[in-house]
Order: C-alpha cells, then sequence, then structure tokens
C-alpha cells in the first residue's frame, strides 16, 4: 500500500504512481497540488502514499505547524467571549477561532455552558477556508449530539507535534495493534486510570486521579514524540515509568 | 561532500536548519502561516517577512539590502497564494563569518547563497508550500580568469568578481547578484558552472559528475539531506 517515492518540492508525480480507481477521479491529500490538466506536483518534501482503494493519494511528512481542516478533532482554548462566540486559540500566533455560545449540545439562550478565558473544549472544524477566519463548534451540528466533545475541565494539556497526534488519532487495526505504532497510552492505561483526549493540532489533554500521574503519562508521551520512540522502547520505558509513580 | 547542516535545531520555530558552507554559517528560523500585522496584510497571497541578523551587531544597510534579494527569491518561490493574509516570517542569524576583510560589495554578495541555502532548508523543515526546489551556488573569479565554484576566504580575497547565483529543480534562474569587475562572456562561463553545481545538488543521487576545479560540489547534497528526513518521518510506519 505504501510506496517509498521520496518527492522533492516541485517534483511532478509520476504517472505509473497513480492510483487507477473505478470512477476514475484522484483525491489528492496535503503536500500534493493540481496543474490542470493531469500534473500533481509536491509542494514539500515528502514520502508520497497512496491509497488505491479510495483513490486517494498524499504526502507524508513530518514538518510544521497545524492546518486547521474540517472535520478534524482539536483542543482549543478559549481567549475571550463576545455576544454571539468565544474566541479559541487553536495554534499559536493565528487569528482567533470562532466558536459559537450555542455550539453545544442541547444548548439555547438559557441553558449553555458558560466559558470562562483559559478554559479547554473538545471541538470539531466547522469551517476553515483560504483567508477566513476558523470556526468550531462542540457538537455535531449534523445529529445534534455532542459525541465527546465539550468544555474539558481539570486536566492538563501537553503539546506534541502535529503528526504524533495523527498517529495517536489512527486507532487500532484488527488486531488490535496500533496503526499509528504509538502504544504509550495502552501500555499506561493497564495499570493508571486517566481520561484523554487528543487534539489534532498536537495538544494532547490528560486527567488523571493525582498530578503526579497526569504530569508522568504527558512526559511519557512527550518523550516518544520528540525522541522517535520505537515499539520496544516506549513498552520500555512506559514501564519503568509506572514503577515510579 | 556538500556544505554542513544540522536539521530541526529550534525547537519553537516551525521549521529551522542550520547550513555551514565555506564562508559563513547560518541559523534560519521560519515561522508560518502566521498571523499578519493589518499593515501588511496582502488580500490574495501571503505576506513574507525576512530578517537577516550579521554575525555581531544589529544590522545596517547591508542587512536591509541583503533581506530584500532573499525575500524575492523566496517570493518566487513559496506557493504565496495558499495563505492569503498571512505571514511567513524567516529569520537568518548569521553565526560566523570570514575573519578576513573583504571589500566592499564582495562580502555582501559572498553571503548571499548561504543565506538562501538556509532560508530554503528551514521552509522545507517547516513545511511550508513552495513551487520548487531552490538552491544557490557562489562563483569567484580570480584575476587571472579562472572559475571556481564555492571558494574559500584564499579564492575570495584575490579574486576579479564573485557572483550569487539560485537555480530551481527545472533550471530556472532566481538570483543574480555580482560584485567586480568582469565581461559578459565571464559571466556566461559562472553562470553554466553555477548551473552545474546547482543542478547536481538537487540531482538525483548516485550519478557520476565530473569534478569542476577539483571542488567536490558536485554531490546532490541537498536531495540527500531532504530524502533522508523524509525517511526519518516515516520510519514508524515500517516498524509496526
Amino acid at each position: 500500500m505504501a510506496t517509498s517515492t521520496i518527492l522533492l518540492p516541485g517534483q511532478t508525480v509520476p504517472v505509473s504512481g497513480l492510483p487507477k480507481t473505478k470512477k476514475g477521479t484522484l483525491t489528492l491529500g496535503p503536500g500534493l497540488y493540481h496543474t490542470p490538466p493531469a500534473t500533481i506536483t509536491a509542494t514539500t518534501s515528502g514520502n508520497l502514499q497512496t491509497d488505491p482503494r479510495k483513490g486517494a493519494l498524499w504526502l507524508d511528512h513530518g514538518h510544521g505547524r497545524y492546518l486547521p481542516a474540517v472535520n478534524d478533532l482539536v483542543i482549543a482554548q478559549v481567549h475571550h467571549g463576545s455576544t454571539d462566540n468565544y474566541s479559541c486559540i487553536i495554534t499559536p500566533h493565528t487569528p482567533y477561532a470562532l466558536l459559537g455560545q450555542l455550539a453545544f449540545e442541547g444548548a439555547s439562550r438559557k441553558t449553555r455552558p458558560k466559558l470562562e478565558s483559559g478554559d479547554l473544549v473538545y471541538a470539531r472544524v466547522l469551517s476553515a477556508g483560504k483567508g477566513e477566519d476558523v470556526e468550531i463548534e462542540c457538537f455535531n451540528s449534523a445529529t445534534g449530539k455532542a459525541e465527546g466533545m465539550g468544555p474539558l475541565k481539570n486536566g492538563f494539556v501537553f503539546d506534541v507535534s502535529p503528526s504524533f497526534a495523527r498517529r495517536l488519532m489512527m486507532g487500532s487495526d484488527k488486531e488490535g495493534r496500533s496503526k499509528g505504532g504509538v502504544v504509550v497510552l495502552e501500555e499506561v492505561g493497564e495499570k493508571v486510570r486517566f481520561e484523554v483526549a487528543v487534539g489534532r493540532n498536537g495538544r494532547v489533554w490528560i486527567d488523571s486521579g493525582s498530578v503526579r500521574e497526569t504530569i508522568a503519562i504527558g512526559q511519557l508521551l512527550k518523550r516518544a514524540d520528540e525522541e522517535d520512540l520505537g515499539v520496544e522502547a516506549q513498552k520500555k520505558f512506559a514501564k519503568k515509568m509506572l514503577k515510579d509513580v | 561532500m556538500g556544505p554542513e547542516i544540522t536539521h530541526h535545531p529550534l525547537a519553537r520555530a516551525d521549521g529551522s536548519a542550520t547550513l555551514s558552507s565555506n564562508l559563513y554559517t547560518v541559523l534560519a528560523a521560519v515561522s508560518g502561516p502566521i498571523e499578519v500585522q493589518r499593515r501588511d496584510e496582502l488580500p490574495e497571497e501571503a505576506a513574507i517577512e525576512v530578517n537577516i541578523r550579521p554575525s555581531s551587531g544589529v544590522g545596517g544597510p547591508r542587512e536591509r539590502w541583503l533581506e530584500s534579494v532573499v525575500t524575492a527569491v523566496l517570493r518566487s518561490v513559496l506557493l504565496v497564494h495558499m495563505h492569503p493574509r498571512t505571514l511567513v516570517q524567516v529569520t537568518l542569524q548569521l553565526t560566523r563569518a570570514p575573519t578576513v576583510k573583504l571589500k566592499g560589495a564582495v562580502g555582501d554578495v559572498a553571503a548571499l547563497p548561504t543565506l538562501v541555502n538556509a532560508a530554503v532548508l528551514a521552509l522545507v523543515d517547516g513545511g511550508l508550500p513552495m513551487a520548487s526546489t531552490v538552491v544557490a551556488a557562489l562563483v569567484a573569479v580570480s584575476r587571472e580568469g579562472g572559475v571556481g565554484v564555492e571558494p574559500g576566504e584564499k579564492g575570495l580575497v584575490g579574486c576579479g568578481s564573485v557572483h550569487a547565483l539560485a537555480y530551481t529543480l527545472h533550471g530556472e534562474m532566481l538570483l543574480n547578484e555580482s560584485a567586480g569587475s568582469f565581461g559578459v562572456e565571464q559571466w556566461g562561463e559562472v553562470a553554466d558552472a553555477a548551473e552545474r553545481a546547482c543542478v547536481a545538488a538537487m540531482g538525483p543521487g548516485g550519478q557520476d559528475e565530473e569534478m569542476v576545479n577539483g571542488a567536490s560540489e558536485a554531490t546532490p547534497w541537498l536531495r540527500q539531506e531532504l530524502e533522508e528526513r523524509a525517511r526519518d518521518a516515516v520510519a514508524w510506519r515500517d516498524a509496526t
């Protein structure tokens, strides 16, 4: 499934690398852009990945800051509120993302969460057009349900790279192995009870019984990210941490 | 052989790199796309801000000129229309400069290729979208007329002219600054030598290139560096 073609910025994808689909359409992911009629060029350096089933291609690279995309789950921090919206921070040094005051499950003018400056929310990106303000919401506006989103009380937030956050969110395959190659949380979860929320913007919220455990789990995650630990090394450090806590 | 490169030395910048050529060492840091001041905002494209700090002092007209040249090169290569009303902020800090005193414009032009190459490496590290890979090369012409790519301090002190040129993956020239006295034919030789060196730096690895004036700039150093980084980024896929 994964090809090992490495592309440099400006290199075109060879036609043989393009997956064939029944409908004949292709979906382009991050790192590629299309020049009509039939040229696909890489915008950064990375590995070309293809999914023949969906007819998708994208460039896998570990770089750079998070760019909001529709339907991503993010952890946002409220900066200030106004009559209609809360202005929230998703990534540093970017304009505020807008969270509607009524964008919560079952919210009306009388019954809505009153968020203060500094509060955290688990939200979904509603819209993120080019040059426009990012809008987020804390419920699925199609179904009207919260689906795990909403304010996050207590706990602590740790910063990881956006690509690590993506790996954390990949889930497991049929045999129960982590698709993203991150087993830290499962290892720790066998001994310690904690709640976790992963934001695609490179933020992980952890709430455990004690401060000590929360900090230890967070530092374990950061270490797995910064030192690029493999599955075995992650298990080793997780066991070591569990002994100390 | 190529220049010495370290990747992602700064944790808080979106992209960073250090590059050491024969003459200069530059620490480049890139942030973007980030929020832009109202007065610098462009409605359809990203604004580019380049800050150059010399190895000592805060910089004066020389650094402002270098900034304008580097900004022009980066603007032709960054895909600025992908992020309108944002800012791409590039900071280039010179950490090592030649100890010899270089006369006038020679010193200014000599710094350009290292600055451009470091900026490009940092932009790629930060994942900023680019239309093409770019490599810059420094070429000196001695008083006798000999053309040398990537000269050392000695080659620079006694030179007749010095030239900074940059080329894209597709062979387009993005930068052409010169200092000293030279003729049109000489410039033609210089441009050919620079293009060969730049294309070699980006070329697919494993090909035999002829050595230019004995210097070993024929190694595809940029491609090797970027490919290594790309392999590291997906190392976790092979493990699962």
